[in-house]
């Protein structure tokens, strides 16, 4: 048997937590859920995922820009795929938030909801380029 | 002089020294800081250089006048009170003053108690008004992250039941018979809708508070034209129907926001789909004259009942009803109407049933042609 993939998933919505998990495990990951920013880095630092994805806006709108910079400030985060999410049109005054210039890159910037197929291309992609 | 934070700051302008001392003594008793100046360059030197909360400006005095410091003090300094101080007998040009942004007039001979008076009484009302002005800024914040807030917070559950969905099919599509899936695919869809509904709403709300993000450049309609008809050719090829355009030479440019106008033109050509048979037309027109370019998006469809068509732009009016099976979010021409109006331009529709219908947009023309070439490049 070959050992799962694992992937982090950091959303403060407990169903989109869920119902992404479903479709992750369907391809056959193993994934790992932290519904804050806070848990999320400290589940990426003891789990060692090798894909992450992370809700842009949590209970600030900056949050998920915070935990991403932190998870590629660690030893193992500086190559692993990171994945943003993102429900609002980046419009009015979620506009003002810009990232700055040293801003870690990001791999991918997914809209939600997400198609299934695409998520798992997606990632499969991520995963396979490593 | 002193110049500390929290004590407010008075500024006299008299060519009378012993009205600027007698002035500048009582006030600094009185717990202000007092600037005092002989003429007006000077005065209007140093308020520029302190900001004062107050002046006392004579009106009467060489080289340049009350009336004009009045106007350029309330001009360059913001929120600053201004107070003529007059004679009797000019009490005419105290009430220009005021007018021209003085906010009252301290007739002379004057005594120490009408002096603080008048000074506690300006001050107060600045403070007021920079708290009125303040409050109205928050107010206005509120209600428009209330917008943002309450838009993010209907969309979150929606987006979620679709996740689910999505979830649904990957998980179990496979054992789901035909009719199950059309149940989970109508759900889909009206949750979809009910999205788009949200957005639509949210980008109106926008328009209308000025929040709208858009960036009015120089541009052409036709290069507009094109990338409309472009995004809309899939479409209209999968319905069979042709969609053809017709653009005048050298059309001129307009100011005008290229995202949201593509928006407007995807939006119309759209609906036009919609209702336009298999084996239709879709052409779109550009023409202009000296002072409007008009755009045309005439159909082949069903056309429009004359009583319908008044309501057409309102909010959540459907041509078709409720059950029309080409339901969208209901906001969409209301969306084109509010974009063409922050184009300074109008939408118009008419409609024959049976025959089509024609949406005419008109701009404004606002580069004259002659000037293109005389004028600076920004």
């Amino acid at each position: 048997m070959t050992i799962k993939k694992k992937i982090l998933l950091i959303d403060d919505d407990k169903d989109f937590l869920f119902a992404t998990k479903l479709i992750l495990e369907k391809g056959s990951y193993e994934v790992f859920m932290a519904e804050d920013g806070k848990t999320g880095v400290e589940m990426w630092k003891s789990v060692n995922p090798d894909l992450a994805i992370i809700d842009m806006m949590m209970e600030t709108w900056g949050e998920g820009f915070e935990v991403l910079n932190k998870i590629r400030a660690t030893d193992t985060g500086k190559e692993t795929p990171l994945f943003m999410l993102s429900a609002v049109d980046l419009q009015g005054p979620y506009n003002s938030f810009e990232p700055p210039p040293e801003f870690p890159k990001v791999n991918k910037v997914l809209q939600k909801p997400i198609k299934a197929d695409d998520l798992l291309n997606y990632i499969a992609k991520a995963l396979g380029s490593k | 002089m002193t110049d500390k934070p929290g004590k407010p700051l008075i500024l006299i302008i008299d060519d009378e020294e012993a009205l600027r001392d007698g002035c500048s003594q009582v006030l600094e008793k009185a717990g202000y800081a007092v600037l005092t100046a002989e003429q007006g360059i000077e005065g209007i030197k140093l308020a520029r250089e302190h900001l004062p909360d107050m002046a006392f400006i004579d009106l009467k005095m060489p080289n340049i006048s009350g009336m004009e410091i009045i106007e350029i003090l309330s001009r360059d300094i913001p929120n600053i009170v201004l107070v003529m101080i007059t004679g009797f007998a000019t009490i005419v040009s105290a009430v220009e003053a005021m007018q021209k942004g003085a906010y009252d007039y301290l007739p002379k001979p004057f005594n120490p108690d009408q002096l603080r008076a008048l000074a506690k009484r300006g001050l107060d009302h600045r403070n007021l008004k920079i708290e009125t002005k303040k409050l109205r800024e928050e107010k206005d914040l509120m209600e428009r992250n209330f917008i943002t807030f309450v838009s993010h917070e209907m969309r979150s559950p929606l987006v979620v039941i679709r996740q689910y969905i999505e979830a649904l099919n990957e998980i179990a599509g496979d054992r789901f018979d035909k009719d199950v899936k059309e149940i989970i695919d109508r759900c889909r869809k009206r949750i979809q809708n009910l999205e788009e509904m949200v957005k639509h709403w949210l980008d109106i709300s926008r328009i209308e508070d000025g929040t709208f993000a858009q960036q009015k450049v120089c541009l052409s309609l036709d290069s507009i034209i094109s990338l409309s008809v472009e995004e809309m050719t899939p479409v209209c090829r999968k319905r069979g129907i042709s969609l053809e355009t017709n653009i005048s030479q050298k059309l001129p440019q307009i100011i005008g926001d290229a995202e949201s106008l593509v928006r407007v033109l995807t939006n119309i050509i759209g609906n036009a789909t919609k209702y336009t048979p298999e084996g239709g037309k879709i052409t779109v027109t550009c023409q202009h004259d000296e002072y409007y370019i008009n755009v045309s998006i005439a159909d082949t469809g069903m056309g429009i009942s004359p009583d319908k068509l008044s309501l057409i732009f309102e909010p959540f009016f459907r041509c078709g009803g409720k059950n029309e099976k080409h339901s969208g979010s209901g906001l969409g021409l209301t969306f084109c109407k509010k974009i063409m109006e922050s184009h300074k331009g109008c939408i118009a529709v008419s409609s024959k049933e049976g025959e089509g219908t024609t949406f005419l947009l008109t701009f404004p023309s606002q580069i004259d042609p002659e000037r293109k070439f005389s004028g600076t490049i920004s």
